[in-house]
């Protein structure tokens, strides 16, 4: 659509005209709505939180709306890709670039992994009997940086400058000489200022699982979602900096005429190298916490313990291990040689074995255990068949010479949404479900969390099974359109009715939060009757958990002590919990982080210059208002 | 520091040493650029550009900075705070010498024409060795902001955690350095 502004003529989509409308319209009823249930003072209370618990409940709140908006743009590709030469709306050409760069890159980085860092955020700590994370105020930071980053992201949009080079930013397409307008520097600095959050959260847990165990709680007594926790926590902290300085370079590619990636003198394959050194690392990033949810609910729904805890850990590090040394897997169809591709491919297949370990160490959980068939129990059974069919066909596209079969189709789509579906999302849910009393004191109610998962199971395999068939006839990906006759158009079709039917499962969801919200049942402290420690304080978990520290004296000892009908004994020495206070400069930091971002992307020079002097500032405001100044001394006494 | 703050410190010192690491990959990263990129063609030849009584003078200011670091550490478990201000006061002047050295080196180079988009070899050196004196002048801030704490009605406890974090951040960027010594200079000026 064009607008005549003046003497200019403005050019906007009709997708952005209606999103304006919809905000414009969303907007005002938000605010009128927070102020007639007089919200305001919880949303300054959460604005200046440094709680373990209400910093995760809001990276799962925001991670939630990103996945719909990510969502969103799934069903439009569907839509558009319904039908042959279709021409739905606006979404041919560079505008279907746009929204599948932004459909992934938004599920990847702003849903997936705050919505596993939330639920990290909210248990492991309870679980390793910790009073809060390591560092309150670090993790407050990381999440603001975090929304900074998406909201710069989904700003883009708005302003009709979506990134449209994938989700991978492939060199040297995403250079300025190929895209020259801002859509690829909102990814960059998004991504920037977003990891670089991701990377301090890491720094937290590892710091928090390492020091801050309760006592007794030793190596091999410490339940599976903190293991994973603590070795996802580990490959952030190699993988990100790497993304970080891809980034970086890509900063100065694009703003400051570099040729790193392109001209005669770059190297294209340069880019793709540091970023799979990130991206395939960054895939067990989202699955090991999945892994992790998934062996606690099936332990705790199974009354019995995990199967092969040893085994269990072990794959965990040995996945984590062979991670980061598959990366070239992802460019086999390159030409890095046939040595390069046979090592990458066998390296790919070892990662089957551990992955293939853990699977029948579920299965072999569930054995002769008392299985209930709770919400988060049916996400688990959903995951496992799920999850193996993307493991296999994992190792069907490790083999290189039928990858160059494979590469670029929707075969690859459907592997890949069958991996990080069927472990991170079903994950996140099976996980939302499980400790949705620890972060509202409620239960979700079980009947409309059977038809969630029955409406988004079903769909999504209706959805992705069929790219498989697709991506074999040889449906490119990334494509928009496609011709009568090629022998697509029915498994297309189902698709897109199977992406509805995703999108139907998302909409009872919603509807169960807001049930619940109204009417539903309180949780006591120990709804499912459970196994690990977050299940011996009250719900919602309160802001100081645990005055002493429990002490653990075997694994699952809550459970064992629940048995023996006694209670579980306080330590006597505690360390001190960390500092926890009301501030809010982190929320300042983020902000400033974003308006450093938008001033670089838009090349304000001034203002860039101003708001990193700010940053500095913020450092300095920091350290002179130490909260410590005020405890330092007092931290035997004082539990705040 | 009692029992309980020592608990709270060893928590920072991990954390911190866990960035430290972050900063170690990322700049590990960038010396893989540079190494993949130098000597590039057409362009310059780093055997070319390098000046080295300049890169020579700059390394010892900043080797010569941790060594007076250690006067300040010692002053601290001493607590003699006019040693502490001292060793401070002796890094900081020779940390400020390295950042006014590599900035006349910056300075020599462009005006003999080898400026940062000459070729991929000078993007990546301009990178890392801009990235590391971004490092030193954070530092030398960093100083400042200690001085200006030191003379605060600060509890001494919390003074030391906060110098002691301060050092292994200078330590680590002096130990960066050496790595660039090695990998960007030494190969081409000897």
């Amino acid at each position: 659509m064009t607008l005549p502004i003046w003497d200019n003529v403005l050019y906007m989509p009709g997708d952005v005209i209606a999103a304006w409308i919809m905000m414009l319209l969303v907007g005002p009823i938000l605010l009128l709505w927070l102020s007639k249930t007089k919200k305001w003072p919880l949303v300054w209370e959460y604005m200046r939180t440094t709680n373990h618990r209400k910093i995760g409940s809001m990276y799962v709140l925001f991670g939630f709306l990103f996945f719909l908006r990510g969502g969103i743009d799934a069903l439009l590709m569907r839509t558009q890709l319904a039908v042959p030469e279709n021409n739905f709306w606006v979404f041919q050409g560079d505008k279907y670039n746009e929204v599948f760069s932004t459909h992934g890159t938004m599920m990847i980085f702003f849903a997936a992994m705050p919505l596993l860092i939330g639920l990290m955020n909210i248990a492991v700590p309870l679980q390793i009997g910790a009073r809060d994370m390591a560092f309150p105020f670090l993790n407050a930071v990381s999440f603001w940086m975090f929304l900074a980053g998406g909201m710069l992201f989904n700003m883009a949009f708005f302003l009709d400058s979506s990134p449209n080079a994938g989700w991978t930013a492939y060199t040297p397409l995403s250079t300025d000489t190929y895209t020259q307008t801002e859509g690829n520097d909102y990814y960059l600095f998004a991504l920037q200022v977003s990891g670089l959050g991701t990377t301090l959260t890491a720094v937290n847990m590892i710091v928090t699982i390492l020091r801050h165990r309760a006592p007794g709680m030793k190596w091999n007594r410490m339940p599976l979602f903190p293991w994973a926790t603590l070795v996802t926590s580990l490959l952030i902290l190699v993988a990100f900096p790497v993304l970080t300085i891809a980034l970086f370079l890509l900063m100065f590619e694009r703003l400051f005429d570099t040729s790193f990636f392109s001209g005669e003198a770059g190297n294209p394959v340069y880019w793709q190298h540091l970023f799979w050194i990130f991206g395939h690392p960054e895939v067990y990033i989202l699955a090991l916490p999945a892994f992790g949810i998934f062996s606690d609910v099936i332990s705790t729904f199974s009354r019995k313990k995990v199967f092969g805890y040893t085994a269990m850990v072990l794959s965990l590090c040995l996945i984590g291990f062979l991670g980061f040394m598959v990366w070239a897997h992802h460019m086999f169809t390159v030409g890095l040689g046939p040595m390069a591709n046979t090592f990458f491919a066998i390296t790919t297949m070892l990662i089957a074995i551990p992955t293939g370990i853990k699977v029948f160490n579920w299965l072999f959980t569930m054995r002769n255990g008392v299985v209930r068939f709770t919400v988060p129990m049916l996400f688990a059974l959903a995951f496992i068949p799920t999850f193996v069919m993307g493991g296999v066909t994992g190792v069907m596209l490790s083999v290189a010479a039928a990858d160059m079969q494979f590469h670029d189709t929707h075969f690859v789509v459907a592997h890949f949404h069958y991996t990080i579906i069927g472990s991170t999302i079903l994950g996140v849910f099976a996980g939302i479900y499980y400790w949705y009393p620890k972060i509202t004191g409620k239960l979700l109610d079980r009947r409309l969390g059977i038809w969630h998962l029955g409406l988004f199971i079903t769909g999504f395999h209706l959805t992705f099974f069929l790219m498989h068939i697709t991506g074999l006839n040889g449906m490119p990906r990334r494509t928009y359109t496609y011709q009568w006759g090629e022998n697509l158009f029915a498994f297309n079709f189902i698709s897109t009715i199977g992406a509805f039917l995703m999108g139907a499962g998302m909409a009872v969801f919603i509807w169960n939060i807001i049930r619940t919200r109204q009417s539903g049942d309180h949780a006591g402290a120990d709804p499912w009757q459970g196994r690990t420690l977050e299940w011996l304080v009250s719900s919602p978990a309160p802001e100081h958990p645990f005055t002493k520290q429990p002490v653990v004296d075997q694994r699952d000892a809550f459970w064992y002590a629940k048995q023996a009908g006694r209670r579980m004994a306080a330590g006597t020495d505690s360390r001190p919990a960390p500092i926890a206070g009301k501030t809010i400069q982190p929320l300042c930091i983020g902000a400033i982080l974003w308006l450093l971002s938008l001033s670089m992307i838009y090349q304000w020079w001034i203002l860039a210059v101003l708001s990193g002097v700010l940053v500095l500032v913020m450092f300095l405001l920091r350290t002179w208002r130490d909260e410590r100044i005020n405890t330092i001394g007092k931290e035997g006494t004082a539990d705040e | 520091m009692s029992k309980q703050a020592q608990a709270l410190f060893l928590d920072k010192r991990m954390g911190f040493f866990i960035y430290l690491f972050v900063e170690g990959i990322m700049f590990a990263v960038l010396f893989a650029t540079y190494i993949v990129y130098t000597p590039s063609h057409p362009g310059p030849d780093p055997r070319d550009v390098y000046s080295v009584p300049s890169v020579l003078l700059a390394s010892f200011c900043l080797f010569a900075s941790s060594a007076t670091l250690l006067l300040a550490e010692k002053g601290l478990s001493r607590k003699s705070m006019p040693l502490v201000r001292g060793g401070m006061a002796a890094t900081f002047f020779l940390g400020a010498g390295f950042f006014l050295l590599e900035i006349y080196e910056y300075f020599h180079y462009v005006t003999e024409g080898y400026t940062f988009t000459v070729n991929n070899f000078l993007s990546s050196f301009y990178i890392l060795t801009g990235l590391h004196a971004v490092h030193v002048l954070f530092g030398l801030l960093w100083m400042v902001v200690l001085t200006l704490h030191s003379f605060r009605t600060l509890p001494y406890g919390l003074y030391q955690e906060k110098q002691k974090i301060f050092q292994y951040y200078w330590h680590f960027v002096d130990g960066v350095w050496l790595f660039i010594l090695l990998i960007v200079y030494l190969p081409y000026i000897v």
